[in-house]
């Protein structure tokens, strides 16, 4: 059987109908990411025995398999009362599992922040969360721009596993195409190309915005 | 009524503080009325800046007491934040946000601690602003400023939150030179005006003029207080009497 090309673009408008599933649930889980994982940082930093579960659940989450975490949230969870529809699962799935690693990266973005910064905002009678909020975040958020960047597009290339619990995002789809028509060469090359100009697209996103930030706020 | 005006600005005493299992402050009492001008100087390593950062509490002591108006400081104060609100604080480093404009770095406090509106905030950065001689700076951002710009925006920034004692913890060790007295002359300028202020500073030509009391430090005491006059002309401490010697 060889490739037929036409039959490639055809399966396209089917494989995009899975678009806005895709997007929302990577905006969505890179949005979940960010704020647990600023919070699990945040919260490690706080005091001693804190801090040490706080690291204990960052290296937790970061040392299981997605997968085994995405069927932990859809199929275990609702044994003890807590069911969640398939997209939600999907979300909260991917939002755990990259909140570990922008955990990490934020404690890089925060260290990197001079303690002199810290402590002015104290001088100044800011409250904790005050300090973190305004002054802290976002001189954070200019030093992680690039790696949070990656894992947002990490995050991306990771929707596809939403397929093993039955969200129409577009690797299910195209695996529909392909059982349906017995060809998985066209779809799966449609559905790569896809994401391949989806995740450059984001690139040069991420780029653009870090070198804004770099110019907006010169030292 | 609890009167402010009873209390000293701040009253330390039997303050002692270790890093680990080495001292640094031991047993030091100071006392500074309002209106006061003291200045703290000494030797590096001599405790002179752990000293004034025990007074906000950004250093936390083990033993003793520090009073800022009437008020206990301490690890276990609830409410620090709030106290610190009448303390202000001017750094080596002069610790401006980056990521703020100059006039956002003296409105950020006045909107989160005090609860101002921004036109508020804005109305009474700018008098500052205009006091530490800088206002038509107020849209750059800290980068954009040389060192002694930013240390007189970092002074305004203090000055905002209406402070009733002011901590200079070496303001002009990190200057040029030539920049040095634009901010020496703001800070001259404030001690005119009656406030409170405790300097750590190597500017002896600033401490013989403006303060009324020069406090010298060695390894964690305070071994000479006296009026700037007695201090530079007859220091009693053989430890103050070389510090001198070496300045000159």
């Amino acid at each position: 059987m060889r490739f037929d090309p036409d039959f490639a673009l055809s399966v396209i408008p089917t494989i995009l109908s899975g678009l806005g599933t895709t997007l929302w649930i990577t905006v969505a889980a890179s949005l979940g990411a960010a704020v647990l994982g600023f919070t699990l940082e945040i919260l490690r930093r706080s005091n001693r025995w804190l801090g040490y579960v706080m690291r204990f659940v960052i290296d937790a989450i970061r040392s299981t398999p997605v997968l085994v975490q995405l069927y932990f949230i859809y199929f275990v969870l609702p044994v003890y009362g807590l069911t969640l529809p398939a997209a939600a699962s999907g979300v909260l799935g991917l939002a755990v599992y990259y909140s570990g690693y922008l955990a990490e990266v934020f404690k890089g973005g925060i260290d990197s922040i001079d303690a002199g910064q810290f402590e002015a905002g104290k001088a100044l009678g800011l409250r904790r969360r005050d300090v973190i909020l305004s002054v802290i975040l976002p001189q954070m958020l200019r030093n992680v721009a690039a790696p949070m960047g990656n894992y947002f597009v990490s995050a991306l290339k990771a929707t596809p596993y939403l397929a093993v619990i039955a969200v129409p995002e577009m690797l299910g789809l195209a695996m529909e195409v392909g059982a349906n028509s017995f060809r998985y060469a066209e779809p799966m090359v449609s559905v790569g190309a896809i994401f391949l100009i989806l995740a450059l697209g984001i690139n040069v996103l991420v780029r653009k915005l870090e070198q804004r930030l770099q110019v907006a706020h010169q030292r | 009524m609890n009167d402010v005006s009873n209390f000293p600005a701040v009253r330390i005493s039997g303050l002692q503080k270790w890093y680990g299992s080495f001292q640094v402050l031991h047993d030091v009492d100071l006392t500074v009325q309002a209106n006061e001008r003291i200045v703290i100087c000494g030797p590096s390593g001599s405790g002179k800046s752990t000293l004034i950062r025990c007074v906000n509490q950004l250093e936390t002591h083990q033993r003793g007491t520090i009073e800022v108006n009437g008020r206990q400081m301490g690890k276990s104060t609830p409410n620090m934040h709030m106290l610190r609100r009448d303390i202000g604080m001017v750094f080596q480093h002069f610790n401006l946000f980056p990521h703020l404009t100059v006039l956002e770095n003296c409105t950020l406090a006045l909107r989160k601690a005090r609860g101002m509106s921004l036109a508020q905030a804005r109305d009474v950065a700018r008098h500052y602003l205009e006091r530490v001689r800088i206002p038509e700076q107020q849209d750059k951002y800290p980068g954009q400023l040389s060192g002694g710009q930013q240390q007189r925006v970092a002074i305004a920034r203090a000055l905002c939150m209406n402070p009733k004692v002011m901590l200079f913890d070496e303001p002009t060790s990190a200057l040029d030179p030539e920049m040095i007295k634009e901010v020496l002359d703001v800070m001259t300028d404030l001690a005119r005006e009656g406030m409170t202020m405790i300097c750590v500073t190597h500017e002896m030509n600033f401490a013989r003029t403006v303060a009324d009391r020069v406090v010298f430090m060695d390894a964690g005491r305070i071994v000479e207080q006296a009026d700037p006059q007695t201090f530079f002309s007859a220091p009693s401490h053989p430890r103050a009497r070389q510090f001198l010697s070496q300045l000159l």
